[in-house]
């Protein structure tokens, strides 16, 4: 200790805690009037709203989220049970009712075959959303995993996977998706389909989540968890990823719908499914040459398309806003 | 910058051989005769296959193949076509139409998308904002080629006011209908993208700071939320170009337009591989090239970006 140090022993000291200067009395209040108690304790009664929470919340009280969830769920029970909305076998088809008008037990009329367009419509369903969510689940694990490796890892492993990213990306989805569907002409599986547009499809979903990955990587609480002894794959799994999921799952929300429409677009090419499976693009595509003569063949199956697509990408939007309160659409 | 062109430009080598050779493997490596399919209808004489196979060198081992078409390539050489023309005089021939359709979606979708993204964004809440993100969001979810044959029907051949398919040697009110049907749901996606972004730029500090120091309404619009809101609607229309290559098979289909697209499409169907792997070279070619170009112009946006 030496003589410029004030001891809290000395008499020194003692006069200068115990003798303020004029007007400086009550700068500091004594310790026994405030209880360092209540300053320092934390409201511990309700849990710390984590960005998920607050967006779930915000969420909740967004009228766009609350129609397309209600959309999305309707849209959903039709695809998995589509016999509790009508008694009419699709694929039971009889010319004399060709074109035939819409009657009690037929609301929608019947298409050039003489198929119910009702019934059609309802079970098409099944076909256009499971190839929507099997595409997005697809693109998701592996453009998620692919742009995540990227993006923390980094060095060369990032410049490897990012040249194979930009060899997907330079191949648009359409012209990719038919020139491998020309191959599986023969097949009728909607696995083919999915397999083609999650082939062109993942790059998108990579590129983000590694953009996002790397933002994330930077942050502080990765310094500090490293800081603590944490692993580098616990790093990832365990703070990296849950702050870079936002973007992705806004992306993957958004593309549901346009893969929706990409099902579609293949099979009016003729490369997409056969005419034998019940689905809306394949609908859309043989009634075309009937928009002169009765358009509300391709309406109906046009318009059950549009609104699925739709509910998917109005549900984007307001996990946006949830996510993201900065880049708000509405 | 020279430097960094440099860099950009070796990079993309891998990236074109990459592309290449993952399409030359889909139409070649893939179950499927292509010697076959060129018989048609018409049954297999052993001979002529025999002979076909060593002219297209389809005997020898698939990486091979691949070797001698990209080296024929560089030479612009990309063989014959079935029929028996040369792979890049029906390129040539094709290829002019496509690039104006693409260059008038192109401006149709940047110009429109731009305008009206702008007009929403400024004017939130407005009946016309709604209107705007009402349609923009029907283009998104009805699929192209729906759109293209209802206006097809109604502005051809029931109203009779634009050519309802384009001829052989179309202009410019020929693809006038086909060239808006192509950029209708890019220019969606982009007015959405200039809305958000005009929005929440509208309400940064910079602009507060910019009005306070008593700059005009339009040359903070144009000057500080404009040109800050279009790098994202850059990068978009830059990556878009890849996507008008791939709707280009759609809509010339329905407007009947002999371009790249329709060749490409018929190509595929045929079973034409030397075709198909051509103009895919071609169009990655163009797509990488406006994708450099892109990020070159970022500079002029933002000046904080420089390239070393």
């Amino acid at each position: 200790m030496t003589d410029n140090t004030i001891s809290p022993e000395s008499a020194e000291a003692e006069e200068f805690f115990m003798d303020p200067l004029p007007g400086q009395e009550r700068f500091v209040a004594p310790v026994d009037e405030t209880p360092l108690k209540a300053v320092d304790s934390v409201d511990e009664s309700e849990p710390a709203t984590s960005m998920w929470t607050s967006a779930w919340i915000a969420l909740r009280k967004n009228p766009l989220f609350i129609f397309a969830a209600i959309l999305i769920v309707f849209i959903i029970i039709v695809a998995l049970f589509p016999q509790l909305f009508t008694h009419n076998d699709p694929t039971y088809c009889n010319l004399d009712n060709s074109l035939g008008k819409a009657s009690g037990s037929h609301p929608l009329g019947f298409d050039q075959q003489g198929c119910d367009v009702y019934s059609r419509v309802i079970y098409g369903a099944r076909t256009s959303v499971s190839v929507g969510v099997l595409t997005t689940i697809i693109v998701v694990a592996v453009g998620g995993f692919i742009g995540a490796i990227a993006g923390f890892f980094g060095g060369w492993i990032d410049s490897l996977l990012s040249r194979i990213t930009d060899v997907f990306f330079a191949i648009p989805l359409l012209l990719g998706a038919i020139v491998l569907l020309q191959m599986f002409r023969t097949s009728d599986s909607i696995w083919k389909v999915v397999f083609a547009l999650a082939l062109f499809g993942w790059v998108q979903v990579a590129r983000i989540t590694r953009g996002s990955v790397m933002e994330a990587k930077n942050l502080e609480f990765n310094t500090a968890s490293t800081a603590l002894g944490s692993t580098p794959m616990r790093n990832l799994f365990r703070h990296v990823l849950p702050n870079a999921l936002a973007p992705v799952i806004v992306v993957a929300t958004t593309s549901l719908g346009t893969y929706i429409v990409s099902e579609a677009t293949l099979s009016f090419l003729g490369v997409g499914l056969p005419s034998t499976t019940v689905s809306w693009g394949g609908d859309i595509s043989t009634a075309q040459s009937l928009l002169r003569i009765n358009p509300s063949v391709l309406f109906y199956p046009s318009a059950a398309l549009a609104i699925t697509v739709l509910a998917f990408i109005m549900m984007g939007d307001a996990v946006k806003d949830a996510l993201d309160p900065k880049s708000r659409t509405e | 910058m020279g430097k960094y062109l440099l860099r950009r430009i070796l990079q993309m080598i891998p990236v074109v051989i990459g592309t290449t050779l993952l399409i030359y493997a889909l139409v070649f490596a893939l179950p499927g005769d292509p010697v076959a399919a060129m018989f048609g209808d018409k049954p297999v004489n052993a001979a002529v296959a025999a002979q076909i196979r060593s002219e297209y060198n389809l005997d020898k081992p698939f990486i091979i193949q691949y070797l001698i078409f990209l080296k024929n390539a560089l030479t612009l050489d990309f063989g014959n076509t079935f029929a028996g023309q040369p792979v890049i005089a029906v390129i040539g021939r094709a290829f002019p139409v496509t690039i104006k359709l693409a260059i008038m979606a192109f401006v149709f979708e940047a110009v429109f998308g731009v305008v009206f993204g702008i007009i929403s964004g400024l004017k939130k809440g407005k009946w016309y904002d709604s209107v705007i993100l009402i349609v923009s969001l029907l283009l998104i979810s009805v699929p192209t080629f729906v759109t293209g044959f209802v206006l097809q029907y109604f502005l051809g051949v029931k109203w009779g006011l634009l050519p309802v398919t384009a001829g052989s040697n179309p202009g410019f009110i020929d693809l006038l209908m086909p060239a808006s049907v192509l950029g209708s749901v890019s220019m969606a996606y982009i007015i959405r993208l200039t809305r958000t972004e005009v929005s929440s730029n509208i309400s940064e500090d910079y602009v507060r700071t910019a009005r306070a120091k008593g700059m005009s309404n339009k040359s903070v619009t144009l000057r500080h939320v404009l040109r800050n809101s279009m790098i994202p609607v850059v990068t978009y229309l830059g990556a878009d170009i890849g996507a008008l290559m791939g709707g280009a098979m759609i809509t010339e289909r329905i407007f009947n337009i002999n371009g790249i697209g329709n060749t490409l499409y018929q190509g595929i169907i045929r079973g034409e591989g030397t075709l198909v792997v051509s103009i895919v070279t071609i169009l990655v070619l163009v797509f990488v090239v406006c994708n450099l170009v892109v990020d070159m112009f970022y500079a002029v946006l933002d000046p904080r970006i420089r390239y070393v």
